[in-house]
């Protein structure tokens, strides 16, 4: 199989007898700054995967080179361009989606050695041994999707929503307990709650927008306008200089208006 | 800007002496100025002290307009108007040699026979002798008063024949019209011969399509003859007849001369507009010295009689026997200014808004005259017209032929120019000058009389013999005279107006033979909405006016009965409908009541006749080949039901739905507000939705959910983290479904979206809305700690579903109330682009449904439409004209935007466009989102937007011939709404059972036959099509084009991008998408692997893969050749072709055709 810019190019079939396949760019993914979840000699990195493609199909896939440890997708190579693609799919209860795009992936395995096997291989197969698609596709899919997807099964649902409020729970009593102690945490930080002697002000923007707005209003109130002449006379002249303004900005307007040729009535 | 004028105005004192106050500033700043004197300085030298022509000037604009940006387009607009002075140097050099050329012309006996006389009437030896004119011939109308306006310029001249030409009697039995007729005639045939005007194309038209006016229409040679023309006027000096023969009482047209009989000592019925026609000629030259002494060197003058023609021609109220013409609009500034209304020196922006607002409160029925000494009384003379404005001579009424209706109408526009113009929140210039709005896109319905044995019949049968003197015979008039005095007597209040809408007549050639015109007649009526669809016409109560009951039985025939209401009273009383009936059937009260009254009283058969009003209404009904009687329901459903019909069903289960939720007990929280956010709550949906939702297996079957937006009460314990917050929110849900089931015995289900609901046939999805979620979305950290909220893609869509879509959704429901006619609207526009395989995703539903709200909105005409099928139109013309880059449109529900808002909205957008999407539109509900919520960059996108505007245009085109047309039919529906199948590269057919038919009525597709149809219903909420077509265009956007019918298409049509994204290139790691390596290290994109991914997305799905060309040649094999071919050929409307910016979507002109002669598959329906 062809090379092209140190990517090794290999089809990818959906089927034994595929005749278009699309073509997949790969090599071990290397660069300067290191990712913990990509480490560098573990990781081969796949460009130009079609949006169909499944994390698992991948990793089923790469199993004949040796375990694979995760796979994992992004658009486009970079820096928290993975962390992007499945952005909001831990909250539980969104209906958050990775997009369903062209991409690009990343199959870390467990040993290094596995590495050169992938690399040697001479077209991506997606299907077993009987030549059946591993990628789920038309009425499965879409049937999956509905009864696994759409639809929740409510006695499911209802244990996992309390194991999820019970932890929450757990953790914001910790978070309430630690701020009412208003101990030190190992940083030498000092968490402020609402309660207690020593609580601020909440830290929002209207909050603070507020406080400074009523500052400034205070300041306006001691100010005299229109007292003095000079200030009259200014404010009058403020006023010519605004209509001037509004003059000619309304000729500019017209200016861009009259490129458009919108003065044809007929 | 409000305060800006607040403070000029008030500070207008100021500035009478503009001389001396900065003078005494400047003395009193000496001596204050020491404690700051550089502060000073540096104001002093950026603002120069404003002189008195600035400030003349500044104040002016404030004053007299109300905006600078009002004054500066009326300026240029102005500009464009302009003469260009080649066209007046032509006119005076035309003039010059036409002068010279009619004087050398000789004195000769007529011989009559070889010359084509352009009247119709019978040809009586008159011994018409040719004299030489003895004055010189003059520019009479908007020529004279330096008034031409385009695109066409018509300079006209007349030319007075000389009193040697008349006898005594002339005056009698039309002689005058036939020796005038002869005069232009033998004037055209003398010119012809000279060579100076060789180059100039002869031809004769009617003036006003008065068929007793021939003028003579010399065209040059050339280019400009494109753009120029000139119109010969015969006339006659005033001194040849006494101006007291034509008074209104008199009889100029004798009974004899129709050979009917006429008792002696019987006085002659009079013929006033007969009279006025001469009048016309006599009175000419002197009210063209009246115009010429206002207008002649008064710019200002000629540039508000300037606005006002543009305003009464984008109107098209000036069209015709029965226009409003200009020249009634310049003598009538005349008039003003001889009130003293007026003055010299008034601006044009005054002139014109003087007028608008004298003629808004005027009354003309009473008569007004320019005359300084009226020679009769103008209660007299006001008798025998509808309208009345005297010419200068006090004899001539200018407005003879102005019915009463077009008067009226006019007066409505300039009634709601002049609010327009009052209204600082609206860009009145637009709505004023610049929008085109045809006369038929005001009417509501239309009534068509065209065939010449109707015609006949009725001017035969119906016609009084006073009427046919009184207007020469001519039938146009008569007619109209006829059947609105028959139409306004039947209809009463259910119409504002009845109007003819008519077309000029088009100039024949000098050797051929006169036309007849006005031998039809083409009625609209504008209906009162209020009143236009009650179901019944109450007469007098029998035992108090005995002889109006009978004059009302007599007229209303045996459809008059008696009735006895529950107030007690019994009256004679006609009923249309049941009360309970749907709205569709409603609307067709006024057709059953002009067909009936036709029939009754005039004979007319309904196909004598065609009435136009609510063709397209179809639509949107269900569909004949899903039998109602087969669905198990409570609800009495009939077949022939339609999409808003079966609405209110829906609308009262959800009634139902919110009150047992409301009353719901064991909640930790009460339900607070319930909203239904699906179209359906708005009467938008135009799908019908039936009662069909069961469960089958387990699971919810239902064609559309309707989606419910609750709100529970208030408590502060809610998690402050999302997935918290969530899983609160959907145990919720759980909570409400166990407690529906236990207490209402409701079915119910838990999707990720919300909770489904089962009920009455409906399935509903409830969804829990909470303020807190919404934050913790828009929940941020600066790096400051400080918490900030800042809108994300997320939250905004979050924040429109479930707390502005509700408040709209509420706002759309009350332009229903209040326009009954909106939601059939946005059904019959929902249903056309989806037929143009558009689906929500290249076009927002919500768009649609916004525009047409906007439609009803705002004021553009005086009238809202009370027809489905007319604010269908407006629809297509505010896509095909409007210009979206400068175009925001805005709903301002309850007027909550104020004017400053909107300007500031106004001044961001024209600054800042780019940031704005395409099309642009924002509610009273979104301002913090102004005009990004509805639509995006993506949708509709810059080739989606041009394709709806060109689709548009086309629609609109064909809608307007067919619509005036003399002899075509309306358009059908099948024509319109069946897209073209032309200029796709592939179309993906689709395994008819796995997609679901539409419950509409069906028009069938551009590429395959109508197949067995499946009313399978889907499970609740699996919209697989789209949600596979939302697949492929988020991956293959880049490549490709998707359309499909939203509606139940069994086919997806695909057009490649232009060739350039599949031509090779460099290989770059972030442009490899879809990319195969060819030679020479270049990437490039190949259609085939992407064909194999369509499949493959596609699985199950599709059917088959081909191109356009090979569906149609099967088509044509598959149906009969036979009923193909012999179809007569239609004569298809030629259309301005457009150029297309994007070749993408551009359809051949042959598919434009194919639009238009889509009849085969019309047979099929």
């Amino acid at each position: 199989m062809p090379e092209i810019e140190g990517y090794r190019v290999v089809p990818l079939r959906m089927s034994p007898d595929a005749k278009n396949c699309h073509s997949v760019y790969m090599r071990e993914h290397f660069i300067r700054l290191m990712d913990p979840n990509k480490p560098k000699g573990r990781t081969l990195f796949l460009l130009n995967v079609p949006p169909y493609v499944t994390e698992e199909s991948l990793q089923t896939f790469f199993k004949t080179a040796g375990n694979v440890e995760s796979v994992l997708f992004a658009e486009k190579p970079g820096r928290d361009e993975t962390t992007k693609w499945y952005e909001g799919m831990d909250v539980p209860f969104s209906n958050a989606q990775t997009p369903f795009k062209f991409k690009v992936a990343y199959v870390v395995f467990q040993k290094s050695s596995s590495i050169g096997r992938a690399l040697a291989i001479q077209s991506l197969d997606l299907y077993n041994s009987s030549g059946e698609c591993i990628i789920k596709t038309g009425m499965e899919l879409w049937h999956e999707e509905y009864e696994k997807n759409f639809m929740l099964d409510v006695a499911k649902t209802q244990t996992e929503i309390d194991a999820y409020m019970a932890a929450y729970d757990k953790s914001e009593r910790a978070a309430l307990a630690a701020a009412k102690a208003s101990e030190a945490d190992p940083n030498g930080w000092v968490t402020v709650g609402k309660e207690g002697r020593n609580a601020g002000f909440e830290q929002k923007e209207s909050v603070i927008g507020r406080i400074e707005s009523k500052m400034q209003k205070d300041k306006k109130t001691k100010e005299l306008k229109n007292f003095y002449t000079f200030q009259i006379r200014e404010s009058k002249m403020q006023n010519i200089v605004e209509l001037r303004q509004k003059y000619e900005e309304d000729k500019r307007k017209i200016e861009l208006l009259k490129q458009s040729r919108r003065f044809r009535p007929f | 800007m409000l305060d800006a004028t607040a403070i000029v105005t008030s500070s207008d004192d100021g500035f009478h002496e503009p001389s001396q106050s900065p003078a005494q500033k400047r003395k009193a700043q000496a001596a204050k100025g020491e404690g700051k004197p550089k502060k000073f300085k540096t104001t002093e030298a950026s603002v120069k002290p404003p002189t008195l022509e600035e400030i003349k000037e500044l104040r002016d604009t404030r004053n007299l307009f109300h905006s600078n940006l009002f004054k500066l387009q009326v300026k240029e607009m102005l500009e464009e108007l302009q003469l260009k002075p080649k066209y007046s140097s032509y006119i005076d050099s035309f003039l010059e040699t036409f002068t010279t050329a009619v004087q050398e012309l000789e004195n000769a006996l007529l011989d009559t026979c070889q010359l084509e006389v352009p009247l119709h009437l019978r040809k009586e030896n008159l011994n018409f002798k040719f004299v030489t004119p003895t004055s010189a011939p003059m520019l009479i109308g908007a020529a004279a008063t330096g008034t031409l306006m385009g695109p066409k310029f018509v300079a006209d001249v007349a030319l007075e024949m000389p009193a040697a030409c008349f006898q005594k009697d002339d005056h009698l039995n039309m002689i005058y019209d036939q020796k005038r007729a002869l005069y232009l005639a033998t004037m055209a045939s003398k010119l012809k011969r000279l060579t100076e005007f060789a180059s100039i194309q002869f031809a004769y038209n009617y003036h006003a399509n008065n068929p007793l006016k021939p003028v003579l229409e010399l065209t040059p040679a050339g280019k400009m003859g494109k753009h120029l023309s000139i119109r010969l006027f015969i006339t006659a000096p005033e001194q040849i007849f006494k101006l007291n023969r034509f008074v209104p009482s008199n009889n100029n047209i004798r009974p004899s001369l129709f050979g009917d009989e006429w008792k002696q000592g019987q006085t002659l019925p009079p013929t006033p507009h007969y009279n006025a026609n001469v009048l016309f000629d006599l009175t000419l030259a002197q009210n063209q010295q009246l115009l010429l002494d206002s207008f002649a060197d008064r710019r200002n003058f000629q540039d508000g009689l300037l606005l006002l023609k543009v305003w009464l021609r984008q109107r098209q109220l000036d069209i015709g026997y029965s226009g409003f013409s200009a020249h009634i609009l310049a003598a009538y500034i005349v008039y003003l200014k001889q009130q003293r209304l007026l003055h010299q020196s008034s601006s044009s922006y005054q002139v014109a808004r003087t007028v608008w607002n004298q003629l808004a409160n005027s009354d003309w029925t009473q008569g007004i005259t320019l005359a300084q000494e009226q020679p009769q009384q103008l209660s007299m003379l006001a008798g025998h017209y509808d309208v009345c404005f005297m010419d200068v001579t006090g004899y001539y009424n200018l407005c003879a032929n102005l019915p009463l209706a077009v008067y009226k109408a006019v007066c409505a526009e300039a009634k709601l120019a002049v609010e327009l113009l009052n209204d600082m929140k609206v860009n009145s210039f637009t709505h004023i000058f610049m929008q085109k709005s045809p006369l038929y896109t005001r009417m509501d319905n239309m009534l068509k009389i065209t065939q010449p044995g109707s015609v006949d019949q009725l001017l035969q049968l119906h016609l009084q013999p006073d009427v046919k003197y009184d207007y020469a015979n001519n039938s146009h008039p008569q007619l109209l005279k006829l059947l609105t005095e028959l139409l306004e007597k039947g209809l009463g209040q259910r119409v504002h107006a009845i109007l003819p809408v008519e077309l000029p007549t088009t100039p024949w050639s000098v050797d051929s033979q006169a036309p007849v015109i006005g031998r039809c007649l083409q009625l609209g009526l504008i209906l009162d909405p209020e009143h236009a669809y009650e179901v019944l016409d109450k007469g007098p109560a029998t035992n108090e006016d005995a002889a109006g009951a009978a004059e009302f039985r007599r007229f209303w025939g045996e459809k008059s009965e008696l009735r006895r209401f529950q107030d007690g009273s019994i009256t004679e009383s006609v009923v249309w409908a049941a009360a309970t009936d749907p709205p569709s059937q409603k609307r067709l009260i006024v057709r059953q009541i002009v067909l009936y009254l036709l029939e009754h009283q005039l004979q007319m058969e309904a196909s004598d006749v065609q009435y136009l009003g609510a063709e397209l209404d179809i639509v949107h009904s269900l569909t004949p080949s899903f039998k109602v009687a087969k669905l198990q329901t409570k609800l009495q459903l009939k077949q022939d039901t339609d999409a808003e019909a079966l609405t209110p069903h829906v609308i009262h289960c959800y009634d139902a739905l919110a009150r047992q939720l409301h009353s719901l007990e064991d909640l930790p929280l009460d339900i607070v507000t319930i909203s239904g956010i699906s179209p359906i709550f708005r009467y938008c949906e135009p799908q019908p939705l039936l009662p069909q939702a069961r469960l089958v297996a387990d699971r919810m079957h239902a064609n559309q959910l309707l989606h419910v937006i609750i709100q529970l009460g208030s408590s502060g314990k809610w998690p402050n983290e999302l997935g918290a917050l969530r899983s609160l929110k959907t145990a919720f849900l759980i909570q409400i479904g166990k407690q529906l089931k236990a207490q209402h015995r409701l079915h119910w289900q838990l999707a990720k979206e919300g909770l489904l609901l089962l009920k009455q046939g409906y399935c509903f999805l409830l969804e829990l809305a909470h303020t807190k979620e919404l934050a913790l979305l828009k929940q941020q950290q600066t790096e400051r700690g400080i918490t900030t909220y800042v809108d994300n893609p997320a939250s905004r869509e979050l924040e429109r579903r479930q707390y502005i879509l509700p408040r709209v959704n509420g706002g759309l429901h009350a332009l229903y109330q209040m326009h009954g006619a909106f939601g059939a609207t946005v059904l019959i526009a929902k249903r056309w682009l989806a037929t143009q395989l558009l689906d929500n995703g290249l076009w927002p539903d919500m768009a649609t449904e916004l525009l047409v709200a906007h439609l009803f909105q705002q004021r553009q005409m005086p009238h809202t439409t009370a027809s489905p099928q007319t604010g269908f139109i407006r629809f297509l013309q505010l896509l095909a004209h409007t210009d979206w880059n400068a175009e925001l449109f805005l709903l301002n529900f309850n007027n909550s935007w104020t004017e400053q808002q909107i300007s500031d909205l106004g001044h961001s957008f024209r600054s800042d466009r780019q940031s704005y999407p395409l099309l642009c539109l924002a509610t009273a509900y979104d301002q913090q989102h102004a005009g990004r919520l509805w639509t995006s960059d993506e949708c509709p996108s810059k080739p989606v937007l041009a394709r709806v505007t060109l689709l548009a245009r086309h629609a609109l085109q064909l809608i307007e011939t067919r619509l005036l047309s003399q002899r075509l039919t309306f358009v059908r529906p099948a024509h319109l709404f069946m897209p073209s199948g032309e200029g796709y590269d592939l179309v993906i057919q689709l395994k008819p059972d796995l997609v679901s038919n539409t419950l509409c009525y069906d028009l069938g597709s551009p590429f395959v036959q109508f197949s067995q149809r499946n009313f399978r219903l889907p499970q609740a909420g699996s919209d697989q099509l789209a949600r596979i077509v939302e697949q492929l265009r988020a991956a293959y956007s880049d490549f490709a084009a998707f359309f499909y019918n939203p509606h139940g298409g069994k086919e997806l049509a695909i057009v490649w991008r232009p060739a350039s994204e599949f031509a090779p290139k460099a290989f770059k790691v972030n442009e490899l998408q879809a990319c195969t390596p060819c030679s020479g290290g270049k990437v490039q994109v190949s259609r085939d692997i992407l064909l194999e991914d369509f499949k493959l997305l596609l699985k199950d799905f599709y059917l088959r893969v081909c191109t356009p060309e090979q569906l149609k040649r099967e088509r044509r094999e598959h149906t009969e050749p036979k009923r193909y071919f012999n179809r007569p050929a239609e004569d298809d409307t030629s259309k301005p072709q457009k150029k297309r910016k994007k070749q993408k979507n551009a359809p051949q002109t042959d598919s434009k055709k194919r639009l238009i002669k889509s009849k085969s598959l019309s047979a099929l329906c």
